[in-house]
């Protein structure tokens, strides 16, 4: 938090949006979902399609980091790359698919340089980054039990490159490089999540807010303490699957909630949340 | 290495543009950047007190000069660092119509940058055209974003660049000092008060 | 492990005192990045490459090196050294031939986000059909990447290569990663008269603040950075913002030179610059040319030898002008596509004067016989000399 000062005497060239990010963003603040519309948002502007779920639940999981302050986010090449321009703490696009390699080296080096602070660190990719070309490092990332997030944005597709068949995508489904309908099934990567070495992991939609908001948040604080934590967050396309945006929601709800601990990470979610100051987990290692 | 090199042999010179619709960067063109105590002026190594003199004379003849200070300088994440900004802006105070516009980060901005209010390496020029910037200042950028932005400004504008490096200079800019930190940028005010001081008195004989 | 100290880089290389050992070069690049202060590795199993590795892996268990593991394959290997790069520690791997290919994207992508990796690759055939022997025909390939490339020609030089590599890379004006060279099993697997310095010294902590670019820890400064943001918008000026991070990438390597000739006394050694045939090769080549240019000298034959270390800055100049003085430059490599004789050639004024060869490769030896029967073949075949 010290670093996130102003120095005296240029608050007055600063830009507004800098300004306000400041004096009213989330930093050190312990917001959450619920306080959205109160604070200055980490994201505000992006150029994604209008009414995109992807883009919407990048907003909510910024607006659900225990600590921005000390947050790094790692993406990858797809439509969230477009976006993460604007998001205001620092975020990493290194190449397609390599995310959670990049993430476990940062992790590492941010834990020798700050032994005494929790700097998380989030993958946050499309299912494609995750699930085909990246479900090396996204897998090796478990077995080893690197303690970060992985948070897949599954459209069900390759987006970015115009709506090609991804293993997210679901059987039979028609589009681009699947043109007889996909001949697989919708890979499971939640339940190999859990026999990866997962130590939380959930299925998440923007179309329940709140509930996404406390998975996020709840797969960060395991990861800080107990090990691997993945979140699924089903985000369809209306560009490649052709409905009006206006549908984004009511399509986003068509999909299961679930959320699995293994015992040590249930117990302390456990004490977190039933502590005196929810809210405000403590940033210190 | 503390000899003076003098300008690149192939007469190469870091000089206002437009210079081409891509302009080579001065390090391959053969300009070497300055050793401890030295600066840059046009390419050319010179002893670091005729760089500040040249800085303080641009400054002052320009018609409107502007200081561009980067995120080394704007934030408070160091001691150094706000040191550097209240003698940055001491500096500023002395050169009369000097303005500030920050660059604040180095993203591609969407939807649009306004000139007004902030300058971004990836168009810098924008900023300069709009504003009808004559001479600039970059300090507290970090270097990367600095030699690509000086570049840019080289390629498409007529402005004259001084680049005030915490590190080992830019040869991307036409003027340029290393180790620049608060103490440096204090000589460099006391130069442009003494010049201006010099300047005063010219008049007042005339 | 011994209580270590802090020394600076000037007196590590030049004032420290040297003990002698008797080392493979897969022990000398190990003892480097011990005395280097590497804060990370991360690496994976290839021949000829692992031993380097298991030793910096034992001296993770023994507290020298901070955090090591072995990667998932070399690729993500590759992509995790840039992610602790990116967080501000200074990291180390190595890989071969195979490895190389595999891990081969992320290379511009180290040199593009200006990270000061050093890797050391001790080269060996590619497939197909597969080998693990010599050749270093990988080289050529890393030369267009944008990272600094030294070619070390033993077990010494690729002790004091590594040193060099981290202390130029890490020049705030240069900031750009390194690959030291080596040709697999010849230096690797070969035991020779190493001299060390003390193992309680070591160099300074890398220190992000100094960076070109953002650290990615949210206070070496704080808030937005991306790092690095897509600049692809369909116009003039994202395309030029592009072109120009390129050239800031050259530039930078360009830099280098300065630090090259201050750390590594230059990218080149010259024995006999005004000799009439001259060598000009680079690696194990360059020893097995020096056999061969004493054999030819004691015959009365003026023969002179220029060792390449520095492949990438190019040394050009040097070259150029070295190249005024022979009637002919041989130039012996391991490699089926002569990227040395290749680089000269692009280089000098008449360059038909070059002859490429001898060239062996996918393990074969280079006896100096064979390059002094090739050389004095041109000699009776009139080539001008
Ligand atoms: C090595 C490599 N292969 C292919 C691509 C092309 N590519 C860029 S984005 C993308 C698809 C991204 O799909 P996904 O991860 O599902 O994210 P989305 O765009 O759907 O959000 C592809 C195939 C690339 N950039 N790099
Ligand atoms: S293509 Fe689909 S996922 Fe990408 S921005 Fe548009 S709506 Fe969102």
């Amino acid at each position: 938090m010290e670093a996130l000062k102003i120095s005296p005497g240029f608050e007055k060239v600063m830009p507004q949006e800098y300004l306000e990010l400041v004096e009213d963003g989330p930093y050190g603040r312990g917001l959450g979902v619920k306080d959205l519309g109160t604070f200055k948002e980490l994201i505000e502007v992006h150029p994604l399609c209008a009414g995109c779920a992807l883009g919407l639940s990048i907003r909510l999981i910024l607006a659900s980091l225990p600590n921005p302050e000390n947050t790094v986010i790692v993406g990858t090449t797809g439509c969230n790359a477009i976006l993460m321009p604007q998001v205001a703490i620092h975020n990493i696009h290194c190449l397609f698919g390599n995310q959670s390699a990049v993430a476990t080296g940062l992790k590492r080096a941010l834990r020798l340089r700050y032994p005494n602070t929790h700097k998380d660190v989030v993958v946050m990719a499309g299912d494609g980054g995750v699930v085909d070309i990246g479900l090396a490092p996204t897998m090796h990332s478990w077995f080893r039990r690197e303690q970060f997030t992985t948070i897949m944005l599954d459209n069900e597709g390759y987006s970015n490159t115009g709506g090609q068949e991804s293993g997210m995508t679901r059987q039979g489904v028609v589009v681009n490089m699947a043109p007889l309908g996909k001949k697989f099934p919708k890979v499971p990567l939640h339940e190999v999540a859990k026999v990866a070495g997962c130590a939380y992991v959930a299925t998440a939609t923007p179309a329940r807010a709140r509930r996404l908001g406390q998975m996020v948040r709840r797969a960060i604080l395991v990861a800080r303490e107990i090990g691997p934590a993945y979140v699924q967050i089903f985000c369809p396309c209306s560009t490649n699957y052709k409905f009006p945006p206006a549908e984004s929601l009511k399509r986003a709800k068509e999909t299961e909630i679930t959320e699995y601990m293994v015992p040590e990470a249930k117990e302390w979610i456990e004490r977190i949340e039933k502590g005196p100051k929810a809210e405000e987990v403590s940033n210190e290692a | 290495m503390s000899t003076l090199i003098g300008l690149p042999k192939n007469g190469y010179r870091v000089v206002p543009g437009p210079e081409a619709y891509l302009s080579p960067s001065a390090a391959i063109m053969g300009v070497v950047l300055p050793e401890e105590g030295q600066g840059l002026i046009e390419g050319e190594i010179v002893p670091q007190e005729v760089a500040m003199e040249e800085i303080a004379n641009r400054l002052l003849s320009a018609r409107n000069p502007m200081l561009f200070p980067g995120p080394l300088v704007l934030w408070a994440w160091s001691d150094k660092a706000v040191a550097k900004a209240k003698a940055l802006q001491d500096m500023v105070a002395e050169v009369p119509g000097m303005r500030i516009i920050p660059m604040p980060d180095y993203r591609p901005k969407y939807p649009m940058i306004n000139p007004e209010v902030e300058i971004n390496p990836n168009h810098p020029n924008l900023t300069i055209w709009h504003n009808n910037i004559d001479v600039c200042m970059f300090v507290g950028v970090h270097c990367h974003f600095a030699n690509l932005a000086l570049k840019i400004v080289r390629a498409g504008t007529d402005c004259y660049t001084i680049a005030l490096c915490g590190e080992r200079g830019h040869e991307d800019a036409m003027i340029t000092l290393r180790d620049v930190h608060a103490e440096e940028v204090r000589k460099i005010t006391e130069t442009i008060k003494r010049v201006k001081m010099g300047r005063v008195s010219c008049q007042k004989e005339e | 492990m011994p209580e270590r100290r802090v020394v600076s880089p000037e007196y590590m290389l030049f004032d420290a005192p040297r003990e002698k050992k008797y080392l493979i070069g897969n022990e000398a690049v190990a003892e480097a990045a011990k005395r280097a202060n590497v804060d990370m590795a991360i690496v994976y199993p290839i021949t000829p490459q692992s031993e380097a590795t298991h030793i910096i892996g034992d001296m993770y268990a023994q507290g020298y090196i901070r955090d090591y593991y072995r990667g998932e394959d070399e690729f993500n290997v590759m992509s995790a050294v840039a992610g602790a790069a990116m967080g501000g520690v200074r990291v180390f791997t190595a890989t071969s031939g195979p490895g190389t290919l595999r891990a081969f994207e992320m290379f511009p992508v180290w040199a593009g986000h200006r990270l000061p990796i050093v890797c050391a690759f001790m080269t060996r055939g590619v497939n197909s059909p597969l080998s693990i022997q010599p050749d270093n025909i990988e080289i050529g390939w890393l030369a267009d990447t944008g990272m600094l490339i030294f070619h070390a020609e033993d077990p010494q030089d690729f002790f004091d290569m590594t040193l060099q590599a981290y202390i130029i890379a890490e020049q705030p004006e240069v900031h750009l990663p390194v690959g030291v060279c080596v040709d697999g099993f010849f230096v690797t697997h070969t035991r020779e008269i190493v001299e060390l310095t003390p193992e309680d010294e070591m160099l300074p902590p890398y220190d992000p603040s100094v960076s070109p670019v953002v650290a990615m820890d949210m206070e070496t400064v704080p808030v937005r950075h991306m790092k690095d943001p897509f600049v692809m918008k369909s116009n003039y000026i994202s395309y030029n913002t592009h072109a120009s991070w390129q050239q800031e990438v050259r530039a930078a390597a360009e830099r280098a030179r300065k630090h090259i000739y201050k750390y590594m006394g230059g990218p080149i050694e010259v024995t006999h610059p005004d000799a009439e045939i001259m060598f000009m090769t680079s690696g194990t080549a360059a020893a097995q040319a020096r056999v061969a240019m004493e054999r030819m000298r004691a015959e009365g034959i003026d023969v002179g030898l220029v060792k390449i270390k520095v492949i990438r800055p190019f040394p050009e100049k040097e070259i150029a002008e070295l190249a005024e003085v022979p009637g002919i430059i041989i130039v012996p490599e391991h490699n089926i596509t002569g990227w040395l004789a290749r680089e000269i050639r692009s280089r000098v004024n008449n360059n038909s004067k070059i002859y490429s060869g001898p060239r062996v490769f996918g393990g074969m030896t280079m006896p100096p016989e064979v390059i002094v029967k090739e050389t004095k073949k041109l000699l009776q075949a009139g080539v001008a000399v």
